[in-house]
């Protein structure tokens, strides 16, 4: 589809696509911000300041954002990832100037009144311990604490509890202004828009905001992990989990389609970007049949985690009732010393092929799914990457699967997480 | 967008579908008469049915389902609800005749081999462990049971509990799917890169094909009469408590349905969750999340308020719920937040109805409520004729707090609340 790119004068990248019978646009700004910027001490700081960029400033007074686009029937959030954090409002295509008030606001002008500091405080470390809650939730940031000892994807992006805690306004404030700058971020508009027009608007919004000298790299690497961890949590839950993560290259890496289609092979294909599959669960999967149609697990997934640095690829498992941690892990490891071996038949790689390809049609479904897509896109790489990437999948052959399991599914570069559920007292 | 198109095929199936080739794939939801409401007495078969409907049928088994679905792309999904068994997927032009064919031989001749029935029952059974283990699952659970008179399918649980999972057999099974799954009462709601041909060809021909003996739907009696109290649940080990309060609702068919829906709104759910996340979230900082939901089904509907909070918190964040359900006789809705809510409803529409899988639950909705093929062109008009007080006087009935039942699951400790 047609997309316009340019970067205004103050380092503003935008790209715009226009659909000309959408009457809905969906406008996504956002900060190459996240969690990989933090250090020790001001974790989860990233995410508590998108909080504060709901409650106004400049322009803006408490409750506006929430006013404005609700009065348009319009709906909005953020996320705050590792490596990027992003802001969208999808409302009807009339309202172009809304969304552009909005972020051309919460840019520059947050207003992080300290008492509003202080009421969300209680907020973010509600919604970590409703995390907290979740046996899934512990299981995962226990893995990333494990496989990462010196880059920051040692923590998830909601942050330590202590941290949050004792974090004061000041530095939030500063982490906010250094960060939330035109040279630091890119605005993705789709939808019913003309296209001149909408650039012109975009101009007259963001033009006159001052970019920030443009931080600094982020330094941090993780050295190679030589030899395997593992991690035993004893909680109360209900059902033993078994996570195993084996480093991967980061999402511009080479090898980044044949890991797709052989983790798609492994656990199936859930799309680039999250929330498109819903509920849906791939079933034709080799872990699915070895783990789930043999009764050893409830529900398997396998996630190739795409970062800007070397990340994660991740299988999960939920176990049966009866079944023993020991047993899966067997099967986890018989199914990766196959992909290791031998390579797969090309039935099975084209059937790969074909459900990440359909996917990404999928993915595209409407204006918001298209403009998270190129946001995810362009905070990794090109907003256009995917389709880089997919024409990339098309050419993997069945030696390249077998190559690159061999490559990056190595047992002294896997983390292990078990989860043993303790019955609860009551 | 044109109206819907709307076709009854010779065996009963109601075919609805509108064309938006914009989105370069299908997205369909559908449903048939076979959810918690079809089974009396047989608890748990419905949820049991839906699960193994992938499970294999009498020509394929299900691990060659699943390759021939996922070998052309193409997603397909069965769950069960409390008055319906649904299904939903996505395909494109080229797959959606094989995808159908599919779909229809799933619904027409599962085998329930016995691998995959005790398969499905072992998966059930972890569900409900893990669902035990859920505050916010378990608290929602308890209000729905304490809300809904014992036994009404609105109230209980679809999965029905461990030991009648244990029970249920194939011959269950196998009954229910015969007595409740067939064309009768069957709909299909399709939207995307579709048209005329594709339709006929593709979609209606395989479904016409589906035989069965299906009964059609059943009638679902009115709950009685829902007694308010309080439940606890104790769980120590937990981070956070959920707090869940409610009573019953309107029907979908009400004649008060959208003033309650625009009052709903107001209350929990518009912005950053309207008056609840004001006072929860955002004035006392207690809650992520703090919200009110409208669940309305044909013979009646849920109405709840929840929240999750820290547990040295419940009491303050159960006064709050409280003190917003007062305000709305002591402080009814502004006229200002009335037109927001409005406006909102009016404006939603074209962003709720931007994807594919949207539109496709829309439609189906249309017909299983029977709104009208016109229904959407109507929708404007209808709430921009509810009148400020019909509003305020159906929020100050449905969210009586002298009505409602209250659940707090987690670390409750001794914590004593009441509404």
């Amino acid at each position: 589809m047609p997309t316009r790119v340019e970067t205004l004068d103050n380092g503003l990248k935008v790209i715009l696509r226009p659909i000309p019978d959408a009457k809905a646009l969906s406008t996504w700004v956002t900060y190459r911000i996240g969690s990989r910027n933090e250090v020790p001490g001001m974790t989860g700081s990233t995410h508590w300041v998108e909080h504060m960029l709901f409650k106004g400033g400049g322009k803006l007074k408490k409750g506006d954002i929430d006013r404005l686009v609700s009065r348009l029937g319009g709906k909005m959030n953020a996320f705050t990832d590792t490596d990027f954090t992003t802001y969208f409002e999808t409302i009807p295509a009339s309202a172009m100037d809304t969304a552009l008030l909005i972020e051309s606001e919460r840019m520059r002008n947050a207003a992080f009144d300290p008492r509003e500091v202080e009421a969300e405080r209680t907020v973010v470390i509600s919604e970590r311990e409703g995390a907290e809650n979740q046996p899934e939730f512990l299981v995962e940031e226990e893995l990333w604490g494990l496989a990462f000892h010196v880059h920051p994807y040692h923590w998830t992006p909601i942050g330590y509890k202590q941290d949050l805690a004792r974090f004061e306004r000041d530095p939030l404030y500063r982490h906010y202004l250094r960060y939330y700058a035109p040279n630091n971020a890119f605005l993705v508009m789709v939808g019913g828009f003309d296209l001149a027009v909408a650039m012109q608007h975009i101009r007259e919004a963001f033009a006159p905001l001052k970019p920030e000298p443009a931080p600094e790299p982020m330094p941090l690497v993780e050295p190679e992990q030589r030899g395997e961890r593992r991690s035993d949590l004893r909680r109360p839950g209900s059902a033993d989990l078994l996570a195993i993560g084996w480093h991967v290259p980061p999402f511009v890496h080479e090898d980044t389609p044949a890991l797709i289609v052989l983790s798609t092979i492994l656990g199936g294909w859930r799309g680039f970007t999250p929330f498109a599959a819903g509920e849906w669960r791939s079933r034709s999967n080799r872990l699915y049949r070895a783990l789930v149609e043999t009764k050893l697990a409830t529900d398997t997934t396998v996630r190739q985690e795409l970062k800007v640095d070397p990340a994660l690829l991740i299988a999960n498992a939920t176990l049966a009732p009866k079944a023993s941690l020991d047993a899966v892990e067997a099967v986890v490891d018989r199914e990766v010393e196959r992909l290791r071996k031998t390579a797969p038949a090309k039935s099975e790689l084209d059937r790969a092929k074909r459900q990440v390809r359909t996917w990404f049609r999928y993915e595209n479904d409407g204006v918001t799914y298209q403009g998270m897509m190129m946001t995810v896109m362009e905070a990794l790489s090109s907003w256009d990457a995917a389709d880089g990437v997919l024409a990339r999948v098309e050419k993997v052959k069945p030696e390249e699967i077998r190559r690159a399991a061999a490559r990056h599914l190595v047992d002294d570069r896997r983390s292990v997480v078990r989860f043993h559920a303790q019955e609860a007292s009551a | 967008m044109s109206l819907p198109d709307r076709t009854v095929l010779g065996n009963g199936a109601v075919l609805v579908s509108i064309a938006l080739p914009s989105n370069p794939f299908l997205a369909f939801r559908g449903s048939v008469p076979a959810g918690v409401a079809a089974e009396g007495e047989d608890r748990g078969v419905a949820e049991f049915t839906s699960r193994l409907l992938l499970g294999g049928t009498r020509r394929t088994s299900a691990a060659k389902l699943a390759d021939r679905l996922e070998g052309i792309g193409s997603t397909l999904e069965f769950h069960a609800s409390e008055e319906v068994l649904t299904f939903q997927g996505r395909c494109t032009r080229e797959t959606a005749a094989e995808t159908v064919r599919l779909l229809v031989e799933c619904l027409g001749r599962p085998a329930f081999p016995a691998k995959e029935v005790e398969r499905v029952r072992g998966e059930i059974l972890n569900d409900l462990r893990i669902e035990a283990d859920d505050t916010r699952h378990r608290a929602m659970r308890a209000l729905a049971e304490a809300v809904f008179p014992k036994g009404h399918p609105y109230g209980r649980d679809p999965k029905a509990d461990p030991g009648r999972v244990r029970r249920i057999s194939r011959r269950d099974l196998v009954a229910f799917h015969e007595a409740h799954v067939g064309p009768e009462g069957l709909i299909f709601a399709v939207t995307g890169d579709i048209d005329r041909d594709l339709i006929e060809r593709s979609i209606a021909a395989p479904l016409s094909r589906l035989k069965g003996d299906g009964h059609g739907p059943v009638e679902i009696p009115p709950p009685g009469t829902h007694r308010p109290r309080t439940v606890r649940i104790p769980m120590p080990h937990k981070s956070q408590a959920d707090i869940a309060i409610g009573t019953q609702a309107v029907s979908r068919l009400h004649q008060d349905y959208y003033a309650v829906n625009l009052a709903n709104l107001l209350l929990g759910r518009i912005g950053l969750f309207g008056r609840l996340g004001k006072n929860l979230r955002d004035d006392q900082g207690l809650a992520y999340y703090a919200f009110s939901s409208l669940d309305t089904r044909t013979a009646g509907g849920l109405w709840s308020a929840a929240a999750g909070v820290n547990p040295a918190n419940i009491v303050r964040a159960v006064r709050g719920i409280r003190e917003e359900l007062d305000r709305l006789r002591t402080d009814p809705f502004s006229a200002d937040e009335l037109a927001n809510g409005r406006d909102n409803q009016v404006g939603s529409l074209v962003v709720s109805l931007e994807r594919n899988a949207e539109v496709a639950g829309e439609l189906h909705r249309l017909e299983y409520y029977g709104l009208g093929m016109d229904f959407l062109e109507r929708y404007a008009d209808l709430v921009r004729s509810l009148s400020d007080d019909a509003v305020r006087g159906a929020a100050r009935r449905s969210f009586d707090p002298e009505a409602c039942s209250l659940v707090i699951a987690g670390p409750v400790g001794k914590t004593r609340v009441s509404l």
